[in-house]
């Protein structure tokens, strides 16, 4: 599902993000990306959403090389990939409603198909009775799982968080990881970027290691 | 295809609902701009309307030494109408003339009892064409006026129409230097308010990039969006300027001394006023997509 050869990512001519990263993650897969601030997580995550191309290498989503498209194709490859952030990134102005459905308009869905999947996306985060409710009316485990709701939406081949959990406690990340959770158990490929190691001993599962910028660690997780 | 377009529309409402004071601010800065230059269009189109109006009033007089007989006027008339730049022939002979000035002094005319009929020279008056009516047609009909008649002095207001032409040739100086520099000034103001409306929005941009938005459909909503402004902001400065042009412009030029009586101002045609709408749209359109190509980056 994801391939990745030789990828460097550098911002200025010393500072190199991501060195050298060579890796492959299959259809279906959970895996965490881990490592220090600054190790490069959140680079490695925005180049497969094609929001930084690599100065160096190729990556390859679903067997296409995605470091050679344009900004048609790449928009066409965010449809497949549903992405969650730490901050959340909701539209404050839009009701919960209008934020998830935001994600399907996008991409010219009727708009029938649109309610139709917004209450089922909403339903399974457990949010369908906030529907008309504005994000800032909602505490941050809510919101976050509004923001799960608009990556759903789409039914995304590949779930990218970025330290999704960073501003909630364990409690509310333990249900969020839930959903990730069933999300894969669908088919969907999940990488989780994070610093939580407790996640991964209460959810093991394999884990990539990032150290200024150069993938040192690569863990299956361990029979249990 | 019809839930798009109608998407497109409903999104570039629901913008313009959710950030009034945006919306309001682009509006009236598109207003201003336009009706400005609208404005200065107008005061330069109704001075060179004027200064056509004077120089209607060109006309040259050749005083003659000696008054014609009577066969010989109707010869000269019609060898003066030969010449090409020449419109009309008047002939005044010294009887009419001495009439005329009795009737400019009214009341006073019997000062002039008992003085000579023949006082007064006969003369030819001359209307000149509207293209020949500048400094090098005239200068040709009395060229040809002198070959063909014994005249003694010639009026034709020389100084007034060269200060006339320099004038002229300064206004249409001034105009274009003034109005290209409105018409960028204008541009400049209103992509850069458009520009912070989309500032104030950029997060929604980024979101819609995010979700597999095509460029095509995060532009077509802020475009119309720009459009409707722009159509806004064009009936706006058009209202404001048919209030100004009848109550402030009509009243100010009639009031200045040189207008002739009987002028009438100019006002924008319809297809002026349709071009003035249409340029709040385009000025609109262009604003926002100049704008969003810094905000928008798939």
């Amino acid at each position: 599902m994801i391939q990745l050869f030789n990828v460097t990512k550098k911002y200025g001519a010393d500072s190199a993000a991501v060195k050298d990263m060579t890796l492959q993650i299959d259809k279906g897969e959970f895996v965490y990306v881990t490592g220090a601030s600054g190790a490069g997580k959140t680079t490695f995550l925005r180049m497969l959403y094609s929001a930084e191309k690599p100065t160096k290498g190729q990556i390859l989503i679903d067997g296409q090389n995605i470091t050679r498209f344009h900004s048609r194709q790449i928009a066409f490859l965010r449809r497949k990939i549903g992405v969650v952030f730490q901050d959340f990134k909701l539209l404050q102005s839009r009701t919960v409603y209008e934020n998830v459905a935001f994600a399907l308009e996008a991409q010219g869905k009727k708009r029938y198909e649109v309610s139709k999947k917004v209450y089922q996306a909403l339903k399974e985060v457990g949010l369908e009775h906030r529907l008309q409710r504005k994000p800032l009316e909602l505490s941050g485990g809510e919101q976050q799982r509004i923001a799960i709701a608009r990556a759903l939406v789409v039914d995304p081949l590949i779930l990218l968080a970025d330290e999704p959990s960073g501003n909630l406690d364990q409690d509310v990340t333990f249900e969020i990881m839930e959903l990730f959770k069933r999300a894969n158990a669908r088919g969907t490929t999940v990488l989780l970027a994070t610093h939580d190691h407790s996640l991964n001993k209460r959810f093991p599962r394999r884990v990539l290691t990032l150290d200024q910028g150069k993938l040192i660690g690569d863990q299956q997780p361990m029979a249990v | 295809m019809l839930d798009v377009i109608r998407y497109f529309i409903l999104r570039a409402l629901r913008n313009m609902r959710q950030w009034p004071l945006l919306c309001f601010a682009s509006i009236l800065t598109m207003a201003v701009a336009l009706a400005t230059v609208a404005t200065f269009f107008l005061v330069v189109v109704n001075i060179e309307q004027l200064a056509t109006r004077w120089t209607q009033e060109i006309q040259v007089i050749a005083y003659l030494k000696k008054a014609p007989s009577q066969n010989n006027i109707a010869n000269i008339t019609k060898n003066l109408k030969q010449i090409p730049e020449v419109e009309t022939v008047k002939y005044v002979s010294q009887s009419d003339a001495m009439d005329r000035f009795k009737s400019h002094l009214g009341n006073d005319a019997s000062l002039l009892e008992g003085v000579s009929k023949n006082l007064l020279p006969a003369s030819f008056e001359l209307g000149i064409h509207s293209e020949f009516r500048n400094q090098d047609g005239i200068a040709t009909v009395i060229e040809k006026l002198e070959n063909q008649l014994d005249v003694d002095d010639l009026r034709y207001g020389q100084q007034w129409l060269e200060r006339f032409n320099h004038f002229a040739e300064m206004l249409r100086f001034v105009s274009m230097v003034l109005g290209g520099f409105l018409l960028f000034a204008a541009l400049f103001i209103v992509s850069n308010t458009i520009k912070l409306t989309l500032y104030a929005r950029r997060d929604e941009l980024e979101i819609m990039a995010l979700v597999g938005a095509t460029m095509r459909f995060i532009k077509i909503p802020f475009m119309l969006e720009g459009a409707i402004q722009g159509l806004l902001g064009g009936l706006i400065s058009l209202a404001f300027l048919t209030f100004s042009f009848v109550f402030i412009l009509t009243r100010s030029i009639e009031s200045f001394w040189l207008t002739p009586s009987g002028f009438n101002l100019v006002f924008l045609s319809t297809n002026q006023q349709i071009l003035l709408v249409l340029s709040g749209v385009l000025l609109g359109v262009l604003g926002s997509l100049s704008s969003l190509r810094r905000f928008v980056r798939i």
